[in-house]
């Protein structure tokens, strides 16, 4: 390689870095379901399609900014607790994988009324940050990037909070560790549940508006979640330091292999790159990013 | 799960008919009724994609529901086998079609298990977000590389004429019959295997991997079987998909969608049972024309194709719940109990 | 039909120079002097822990050919850790199993049923979605060398093995009176039989060493004494050596021919069912459970 370009190099890593976060947002919407209710769930990215369609239907509607915020934000509550309600319940101590197959069944519906509701057109989102780059120490940075970034940190900085120090959270830790002996000690998992669920699909709102931002709001919105599994598979479903951690990985990897390895390939490798990033880093320590307890992954 | 008994030896249901009798009747009916019934547009329309989607289900049962491995990238292993078989028939001046449909199901069978290997480390969803890596890989490649589309423009590949011994079997009657001996003859494989030791293995790793290790099983070797003879039949369901069925495909044809549905019949048919697969084909594909029917019927002109596209994903969607909920053993389970009732109601 | 050990040549030895089996064997017996009463199994300073938890430490253990062996101690004790540790399922961190004239520094679980050893589990795993039978027959594996379309067509070796598998596992059913629910499955049977049925799947391929977790937990008292009768009589008939872990010290007393006793890891007596009963540190492990504000001063001033 002749005459290394640094400067270029580093643009691209920390472009790829800022994409992890993103990635990693919507990988903790799964980690959050799946530490408490032991489901890797797959709607999680027909949630965020919903979220983000319903926001900006409303927004093209007249509704306000703030306003669609708040009504798509209670939408998603109403989504969370229905979810609850009509498919969790009835599958309470099912194994894992019929829940998994549940979630694949709800993402279908979610994903088929979202269109039927708002239709299948492709509606551009205007969160107000213009995409210009932004110099920093020489480096070109994607000012939307940074904002998205700083976004998807904070959302994981008030999680994080509300996970280690309040009731909730330890409600929810309790869960996570043992379902029955939370139930033994009186603690309410349908209520449990239905506030993840919610947490969940604030998540997938946040999110949804970013990569809406970025990609345009449609039905390809959805496929978002295809990003978060090899991050997931990477840093573990049970780990949210290990969803941040495999997200900038992997966007970090993913962006650099497109620029220099891409001529090699063909290009459009990013549809299955990430995975055999996850694949070929789990073939050499099988433990994952983080050494989990467990030899294989279960 | 219900089902992956083996064939009642015993006697308790002294009334029941031979077990071989049932699926018998049905081949031929299928062989002997069908061809000259069905019109046209139902072996089209409906008996083609049957035939090859219940073949898929059929293998992706070997997997999933005898293995216990959930694979998400089935419709890789049935590009596979389509674009492999195109090749091969492209490539090789002569090659018997019985060959070259043989050759597709190993080429399949192979990538299968490749894709397999990290089973040997991961399992349950870690295993499953692993296959998704095979069903964009595949697709990927198939687009990126003309060599395997012979150049053509976006991967599109077209049928050669299908003809075994000098007869040819092109029209709608003629791939019809070609299908439904291919799925005839891999059924009765799969019947025959998922009984045997090996099938004995499969279920023994899927419901207890530690007791299966320490008893013997050779669980490894195991799970790489699983997946290359599930691969296998998925590929060659694949070349009914391509030749028999559209005649003309490409590999986009073969995405995440088609993967789901498959793995949708053999929740709904019912898994780990070789009946189910066919059940579930059967809901899958006649469920989207119902549906259209009786759209058009109540709401008229409003239920165009797209809120035709979306209230199916709907349904659907809310079938697999349904089902798995109120049925998680499947339409063979919900059959069973129909005969069971239905023989109660005849004796005195 | 006799048991053929199969394979034992080709397994890795992975403790020892690796040797000529059975200049190896012989060398590495404990008591040169009097190589018949080698034992079958001996473990020697076996410890184990995980994380910082202890589980087993320095454990030594012989059992000789054919006796009925108990390992009993009050919850915790490390039994499971054992019988985990002799069928492969965890490798200890110190020590040595000598089994069947071969040392090795583990077990592996995806060998040991080739070299003789089968167990059953604390808490049932049967097979679910296979019938009496063939949840039996699934035993029969170490001695399956056919390939899958030799069985599927049932040409070839599998014709043979397949038959063979059939009548051991029709042995087995008939040896626990099985037959009655043979084609059921086996998720439809009440606990006690599934209990047996997981017997008869550990006997079929006429094992050297039989490790039982716990046979009888969970189980009414008249259960109880069924099992132990078919326990002997599986020793008995086949001249298995048997290995059961057990937390009821009371079961074990008629069953066994000798029991150790673990607590807090540590093996604190070994001897015949009387000598076990007139033990003052087996009767203290077992009264100790009661004041739990004295196990760790206790357990110390055990070890």
């Amino acid at each position: 390689m002749t005459g290394f370009d640094f400067t270029f190099f580093l643009e691209v890593l920390v472009g790829g870095l800022l994409s992890g976060v993103m990635y990693s947002l919507v990988a903790i919407g799964f980690v959050l379901i799946y530490k408490t209710s032991g489901v890797l769930n797959f709607a999680q990215g027909a949630m965020l399609l919903f979220a983000a369609l319903t926001f900006v239907s409303l927004v093209e509607r007249g509704v306000p900014f703030a306003l669609a915020l708040a009504i798509t934000f209670l939408v998603m509550v109403l989504l969370g607790i229905t979810i609850e309600r009509t498919v969790l319940r009835p599958l309470v101590n099912k194994p894992p994988i019929t829940l998994f197959m549940a979630t694949l069944g709800l993402s279908y519906i979610i994903e088929g009324a979202a269109q039927l509701i708002w239709g299948t057109q492709v509606h551009g989102l205007d969160l107000g940050i213009d995409d210009t780059p932004l110099e920093i120490s020489g480096i070109l940075i994607s000012k939307f990037d940074l904002f998205a970034a700083a976004v998807a940190a904070t959302m994981v900085a008030v999680l994080t909070v509300l996970f280690r120090w309040t009731r909730v959270g330890l409600a929810f830790r309790a869960v996570a560790d043992d379902q029955f002996a939370a139930l033994a000690v009186g603690l309410r998992l349908p209520r449990i549940w239905a506030t993840v669920w919610t947490a969940a699909g604030l998540i997938a709102l946040v999110a949804g508006l970013l990569w809406g931002a970025r990609l345009g709001v449609q039905f390809s919105l959805s496929l978002v979640v295809l990003k978060a599994l090899p991050v997931l598979v990477l840093g573990g479903f049970d780990s949210i330091l290990g969803a941040i951690v495999g997200g900038l990985l992997i966007g970090a990897s993913e962006k650099l292999a497109e620029v220099y390895l891409g001529d090699v390939f063909g290009g459009g490798i990013e549809s299955w790159f990430a995975y055999a990033i996850a694949l070929a880093f789990l073939l050499i320590r099988p433990a994952g990013l983080f050494g989990q307890k467990l030899v294989e992954r279960a | 799960m219900a089902n992956v008994a083996a064939p009642s030896t015993s006697n308790s249901f002294s009334w029941q008919v031979p077990a071989w009798l049932a699926p018998l009747a049905v081949v031929v009916a299928a062989f002997g009724v069908v061809p000259f019934v069905a019109s046209p547009y139902v072996i089209e329309a409906i008996l083609l994609p049957f035939l090859a989607l219940s073949l898929a289900a059929v293998g992706l049962n070997i997997l999933t529901g005898y293995a216990g491995q959930l694979s998400l990238g089935s419709a890789a292993f049935m590009a596979v086998g389509a674009f492999a078989a195109y090749n091969f028939n492209l490539r090789v001046d002569g090659l018997p079609l019985i060959v070259t449909i043989i050759l597709a199901g190993a080429t399949a069978a192979a990538i299968g298990i490749v894709f397999g290997l990290p089973s040997l480390r991961l399992k349950g969803f870690y295993l499953a977000v692993s296959t998704l890596a095979a069903q964009f890989f595949v697709q990927w490649a198939l687009t990126k590389f003309g060599w395997f589309s012979n150049n053509s423009p976006s991967g599109v590949i077209d049928a050669p004429p299908l003809a075994i011994a000098g007869v040819t079997f092109d029209g709608a009657v003629g791939r019809y019959l070609f299908a439904l001996s291919v799925v005839t003859v891999l059924t009765a494989f799969a019947y025959r295997l998922v009984r045997s030791q090996a099938g004995r293995n499969f279920i023994a790793v899927r419901d207890n991997e530690l007791a299966a290790r320490v008893l013997g099983v050779p669980v490894l070797r195991t799970k790489l079987l699983a997946f290359a003879i599930s691969s296998f039949i998925i590929g060659i369901a694949g070349v009914l998909w391509a030749f028999a069925y559209l005649r003309t495909v490409e590999p986009h044809g073969f995405n995440l969608d088609r993967s789901f549905q498959i793995l949708f019949i053999i929740i709904i048919g019912g898994l780990a049972t070789i009946r189910g697969a066919f059940f579930g084909a059967a809901l899958i594909v006649v469920f989207p024309l119902i549906l259209s029917r009786l759209g058009s019927a109540v709401f008229g002109t409003v239920f165009d194709s797209g809120v035709l596209d979306m209230s199916q994903r709907i349904v659907i969607g809310a079938l697999i719940i349904i089902f798995l909920i109120a049925e998680p053993d499947g339409l063979a389970a919900l059959w069973d109990r129909l005969i069971k009732r239905a023989h109660g109601r005849t004796e005195p | 039909m006799t048991r053929h050990l199969t394979d034992v040549g080709s397994i890795d030895s992975s403790s020892t120079q690796a040797a000529g089996p059975d200049v190896a064997s012989l060398l590495q017996g404990y008591d040169p002097g009097k190589p018949a009463t080698e034992p079958i199994l001996h473990l020697s300073g076996i410890s184990l822990a995980f994380g910082g938890v202890t589980a087993l430490t320095g454990v030594d253990l012989r059992v000789e050919k054919g006796e009925i062996r108990a390992v009993i101690g009050p919850n915790g004790a490390g039994k499971s850790s054992l019988i985990n540790v002799i069928s492969g399922v965890y490798s200890p961190d110190k020590g040595t199993i000598g089994f069947a004239g071969q040392t090795y520094a583990a077990m592996r679980a995806n060998r040991v049923a080739h070299l003789g050893l089968a167990r059953t589990y604390q808490n049932l795993a049967l097979f679910k979605g296979l019938s009496v039978i063939e949840n039996i027959q699934t035993g029969f594996a170490p001695r399956v060398r056919s390939n899958f379309v030799e069985q599927t067509f049932a040409i070839g070796r599998a014709r043979a093995e397949e038959r063979s598998s059939r009548q051991a596992a029709e042995d087995a059913i008939a040896l626990l009176e099985l037959t009655a629910v043979r084609d059921r499955p086996v998720s439809t049977l009440a606990y006690g039989l599934q209990k047996r049925v997981e017997l008869a799947r550990a006997l079929v391929s006429r094992p050297v060493l039989l490790l039982l977790d716990e046979p009888m937990a969970g189980m009414p008292a008249g259960e109880k004494q069924e099992l132990a009768a078919y326990i002997r009589t599986a020793r008995d008939s086949l001249g298995t050596t048997v290995i059961l872990i057990e937390h009821d010290i009371g079961v074990v007393m008629g069953l066994s021919d000798r029991i150790a006793v673990l607590d807090y890891g540590h093996k604190i007596a070994d001897g015949t069912p009387q000598e076990i009963q007139a033990n003052q540190a087996v009767i203290d492990a077992y009264l100790g459970i009661a004041h739990p504000e004295d196990d760790a001063v206790a357990g110390e001033a055990r070890a």
